[in-house]
């Protein structure tokens, strides 16, 4: 009786929140899911049958496949180097001497996170672009004599990345680093380590999880990343995220356009498994 | 001091710097005086902060803005804190799958959401003629559903820090479930209350993807005035508003920092 009354009342409060994510999230989902195992029709939009079409158009068509590989390549790149710049900060973050200097240092890693895309991108755009600060900077110096093309490349796409995903990258990998006692690092270097073979005898084969998890949220982001793509890489540049808005919102193609949006909630589903199953392997 | 010490410090600052220059720079480009964008400025002024408000679009997308995340912030708090408690101070089977469920809107990408949520909106159309895209309320839903998450964390944060002790007194000494709620729990919770507020803000005042399927012509928000203006423009009038729009962000960063341990709120 009691255990069902407090069952009943726990529900009763959650129900509200969940109603919302079922309704305008989950059900969405499955609706997109359904709409990807259908066909195009120019005249009623779609067929209503079930087939694989788009999912065998996107492994087919050259163009197709070429956009879904040059994502999976940025992201990739991306990923690589938020990992290398990121881990030096992440371990200065985690063994910093005193609370205060830690709190600045996270806040100062998720401030420009916390600030939006379309922000984000507008500011890479006035260092980068043609009479940006960059160019500007070159000119001055004498160094260059007109301005070169930095902003609409694949480059700037993936520093635009690299600086939107590096925030995840140092917070994940930083509370990771944190749960390694600092006494195992004591214990390497009295017998003899350098701090540099310390931490990579010691630290880094105990971090491997927080880099697999890092590592699978970047590439994740990196996949879906919509501003980033559109407003520093440009028309030329061609991603998924922007696809998958072009086809549905542009195009009108549903099918295509839910199927592509598929692609990418199963490439974020695999790295969610991964980056939890890793993270879950604790070592202390 | 080693070599290797100041190699790994300069490359430490090296990192941060990278993050946070390019918000230096457009803040700083958002004064310039010359007609077009160009490095360094023959001189300041402020007349882009006045010009970008007299866009009709920069104007109505701050109004807008703020309405739905005012909006989606009460909603999330509504929905959220209720959940919370469910899932911090109940035992019931289950309780781990639907804290998943509940944080599902931060894990699912931005644009697969919108797109879903475009499509569905506009079968719900089709089945009740019932209008939801290009409107309010529609947008609205969207964004508590990426509010909510950050309700949720840092509500059942702030519970599971304080402990159920208190309120098991208040029980035992007779107050019934709402004075408990309302007289113990609250009050020990507010700063927790008050950091999921102010993120809630954040996170829909910056959405981007999803809202990008859901506003309609003349009824946009700031982020997608933003990136509109930008597929054309490069100036100083955008970098003051996205100057504005840094000024808010931080600004209900700091006041959060005041009652949260932002260092420890990620």
């Amino acid at each position: 009786m009691l255990e069902g009354k407090t069952r009943l009342r726990a529900g009763a409060l959650v129900f509200p929140a969940l109603l919302l994510v079922a309704v305008f999230l989950l059900a969405p989902i499955g609706l997109i899911l359904r709409f990807s195992l259908d066909v195009y029709d120019p005249s009623t939009l779609m067929k209503g049958v079930f087939s694989a079409e788009n999912y065998v158009k996107l492994l087919k068509d050259p163009f197709y496949t070429g956009v879904l590989l040059f994502t999976a390549q940025v992201a990739a790149l991306s990923t690589a180097v938020c990992l290398l710049l990121g881990y030096p900060v992440a371990y200065f973050i985690s063994r910093s001497p005193s609370e205060k200097l830690r709190s600045i240092l996270i806040i100062l890693t998720v401030l420009p996170l916390l600030m939006g895309n379309a922000v984000r991108s507008a500011a890479w755009m006035v260092v980068m672009g043609s009479n940006g600060m960059i160019n500007g900077l070159l000119l001055a110096l004498g160094v260059i004599n007109e301005p070169i093309k930095i902003l609409y490349t694949p480059t700037a796409v993936v520093i635009g990345l690299v600086s939107v995903l590096m925030p995840f990258a140092i917070i994940t990998l930083q509370s990771v680093l944190d749960s390694i006692p600092v006494s195992l690092e004591e214990a390497g270097r009295s017998l003899g380590y350098s701090p540099l073979r310390t931490l990579w005898a010691v630290v880094m084969p105990l971090s491997i999880p927080g880099i697999v998890a890092a590592g699978a949220i970047c590439f994740c982001l990196a996949m879906n990343a919509y501003a980033t793509p559109v407003l520093i890489g440009g028309p030329s540049v061609h991603m998924m995220g922007p696809l998958v808005f072009q086809q549905i919102a542009k195009v009108g193609n549903w099918p295509f356009g839910s199927a592509l949006a598929w692609v990418l909630m199963m490439v974020t589903l695999v790295m969610t498994v991964i980056s939890a199953t890793y993270l879950n392997r604790k070592y202390f | 001091m080693t070599a290797g010490r100041i190699f790994y410090f300069a490359f430490v600052i090296a990192a941060l710097v990278f993050l946070v220059a390019p918000l230096a720079v457009i803040v700083w480009a958002s004064f310039f005086a010359d007609k077009t964008l160009s490095f360094p400025p023959s001189g300041y002024t402020l007349d882009w902060y006045a010009r970008a408000w007299d866009m009709e679009e920069f104007a109505r997308g701050f109004v807008m803005s703020t309405q739905v995340a005012v909006c989606a912030t009460l909603t999330s708090l509504a929905l959220g804190v209720p959940a919370s408690l469910a899932i911090e101070r109940f035992r019931f089977p289950g309780r781990e799958t639907l804290r998943h469920v509940l944080l599902a809107p931060m894990y699912v990408p931005a644009i697969v959401a919108g797109a879903a949520v475009y499509l569905y909106y506009i079968q719900v159309e089709i089945a009740t003629t019932l209008q939801l895209t290009a409107t309010f309320p529609g947008l609205l839903a969207a964004h508590t559903l990426v509010a909510l998450p950050w309700t949720m964390r840092l509500v059942t944060a702030s519970l599971a820090a304080n402990g159920s002790l208190a309120e098991e007194a208040a029980r035992s000494l007779g107050a019934n479930a709402f004075q408990t709620f309302f007289y113990v729990t609250l009050p020990v919770i507010r700063p927790g209350l008050i950091a999921a507020a102010l993120f809630s803000f954040i996170a829909s005042f910056t959405e981007l993807e999803m809202s990008l399927f859901l506003v309609g012509p003349g009824k946009t928000t700031l982020p997608i005035a933003i990136v509109n203006y930008l597929e054309w423009n490069l100036d100083s009038t955008i970098a003051a508003v996205a100057t504005v729009q840094i000024f808010i962000i931080g600004t209900a960063l700091l006041v959060s920092d005041r009652f949260v341990n932002l260092g420890k709120a990620f």
